[in-house]
């Protein structure tokens, strides 16, 4: 079995008495992987961090982070973790270094080299004797993520860690985390509301909703769940001509709006044939499109899903 | 890590973070402002000051300060650097970052009490200095103040002092309380402000014995009375470092099991 470096036994929570925020949540982390946590806003993704880390006290329910309990042993655990929750902590009067240097104090064990060498990973070299309060939201996260990596940890929990970063902060965002999950075996825990982020990014992923688990397996499991039909969205120049010929080839299709049907097909295989029967019947095609269905299942798993 | 360099790690950050803040330009204007006023008063109106024969007229300069500002500046500034110090983790959401770090929660509560109380000695010793350097300025623009000609009895103002400053420990101990468990900061500074004025109202019922906030004004009785019986340590003193010791142990206990939202 593998090792789990988050676990979770049926956690509660509620900030007020009439609703329950977490719900018998059971996570699964397992160790090495890139976790994505997933779920609209409002789901509970940063209440269930926030117990993770001891932030918030449970009200019943077990917390184990590497496989110890977190009451019992929190300076330890908390030694292997490099948290970013939320917006990130910051004082606003101190420089990019001075921030640095008051974690690392905290930490002890910690170099100055590591320092520079985290304001190097996240390419803040050049704004290091910078006020805080001068940062763009960008250049605060990607402090925070700094100030998350400096211990060198065996997990990284990191809360919408793409919030307020341009494309290109995005993808180096990502390019990081693959890296140090691959060079370091680190286990990063990530969360976002975005499902593009996660399927690029993450190994496992857990779905959650109004404070309950809703799906919780490998990326690739939950692409296979849904890889059985494939939508494909194709823009032609006659809607009603192009339905006729679709029904001919036994598909099913619907029409969107002007000049653009969605068509239903088993495998991509039939990509192919069904543009050359257009093409045969003098139909121009202007674009064909295969929608992302992982998307689609997470809007059904996350908003049809009575609770 | 044994506990003593956890603690001095801690302390030793929390002044890290003074760096370019107001709270540490609070600490220098609040010892200068009082000495300022009675520098000017002096000079404006040296002639009804002038000492009687064998009067040492520092006596007079430096008691009538203390008094001057014990009853509501001193519990006010409290309140004041409290707030200030505590808002600087909640404007910047320290407290989530610092209690997700592999470091024990009192060594970040005691490391800032730590702190407050540094800067409140540092103000009590400057506000000194300021009365002994504002004094001699008189003496010396006005040479019949005689300001120069006696030395000051350094003693009883001494004695006031430290009895003002352990005075003020019990508020000390609830207001650094509230301030760190309320992110708002009007809600410490409000309810200290009133508390502080109910002091002043109340001090004079013996019941007030009870009541932190009016200490500071109660550490000055016996003043009007001889000198001479000043005690070092009277009983409201060690009313207010019981509430201190209360407040700093309570007060710890409940933030470590606060929810952090």
């Amino acid at each position: 079995m593998e090792k789990l470096i988050v676990k979770t036994e049926n956690l509660n929570f509620s900030y007020s008495s009439s609703k329950k925020d977490i719900e018998n949540l059971n996570l699964r982390v397992p160790k090495a992987s890139i976790y994505g946590f997933l779920g609209p806003n409002g789901a509970g993704k940063t209440t269930t961090i926030r117990l993770l880390l001891g932030l918030l006290r449970n009200h019943s329910g077990k917390v184990r982070l590497f496989g110890k309990s977190f009451t019992n042993n929190r300076i330890n655990i908390l030694n292997k973790v490099g948290a970013l929750i939320e917006n990130p902590s910051l004082y606003g009067h101190l420089t990019a270094i001075e921030n640095l240097t008051i974690a690392s104090n905290y930490r002890r064990n910690i170099s100055k080299n590591r320092i520079t060498e985290t304001l190097d990973i996240v390419k803040l070299t050049h704004s290091k004797n910078k006020k805080v309060k001068e940062f763009s939201l960008g250049m605060k996260q990607r402090l925070g993520l700094a100030i998350a990596l400096l211990g060198n940890p065996e997990l990284l929990i990191l809360d919408e860690p793409t919030n307020g970063l341009d494309p290109k902060g995005i993808i180096e965002i990502r390019q990081l985390i693959k890296e140090l999950n691959s060079q370091y075996g680190t286990t990063v825990f990530i969360s976002s509301h975005l499902l593009s982020e996660i399927e690029r990014t993450c190994t496992h992923v857990g779905i959650i909703k109004n404070g309950k688990m809703l799906f919780q397996n490998k990326v690739e499991v939950l692409k296979r769940t849904q890889s059985e039909n494939l939508e494909l969205e194709i823009e032609t120049n006659n809607n009603n001509h192009s339905m006729r010929i679709v029904k001919k080839l036994a598909l099913s299709s619907t029409i969107i709006e002007n000049n653009l049907i969605s068509v239903i097909i088993k495998q991509k295989a039939m990509i192919p044939k069904l543009i050359d029967e257009l093409r045969k019947n003098q139909i121009d095609i202007y674009q064909i499109k295969i929608k992302n269905n992982l998307e689609e299942l997470f809007l059904s798993l996350t908003e049809n899903n009575k609770i | 890590m044994n506990a003593i360099n956890i603690y001095w790690t801690g302390t030793k950050n929390e002044f890290l973070k003074l760096k370019r803040t107001f709270a540490f330009w609070l600490t220098i204007i609040s010892a200068f402002f009082i000495p300022a006023i009675y520098l000017i008063y002096y000079l404006l109106k040296y002639k009804s000051l002038l000492p009687s024969n064998n009067i040492n007229p520092w006596d007079k300069f430096l008691n009538d300060q203390i008094m001057a500002v014990s009853s509501l500046l001193i519990p006010l500034f409290i309140v004041l650097i409290t707030s200030l110090i505590a808002q600087l983790e909640h404007k910047s959401m320290g407290i989530k970052l610092l209690f997700t770090l592999p470091t024990p929660k009192w060594s970040i509560y005691y490391g800032k009490l730590t702190v407050v109380l540094s800067m409140i000695i540092f103000t009590y010793l400057m506000f000194f200095v300021m009365m002994l350097l504002t004094g001699s300025i008189a003496g010396m623009i006005h040479k019949e103040l005689k300001l120069l000609t006696y030395f000051p009895n350094l003693g009883e103002p001494l004695k006031l002092l430290f009895r003002s400053f352990v005075s003020i420990l019990g508020i000390l101990g609830i207001q650094f309380w509230l301030s760190f468990k309320e992110k708002n900061f009007i809600i410490p500074l409000g309810v200290g402000m009133v508390l502080v004025i109910t002091g002043l109202i109340i001090f004079q019922a013996q019941e007030s014995i009870y009541f932190p906030y009016a200490y500071s004004r109660l550490s000055l009785f016996s003043l009007s009375q001889n000198i001479e019986n000043l005690l070092w340590f009277p009983k409201v003193l060690i009313y207010s470092v019981g509430y201190f010791l209360f407040f700093s142990i309570f007060g710890f206990i409940n933030i470590s099991r606060m929810d952090i939202k």
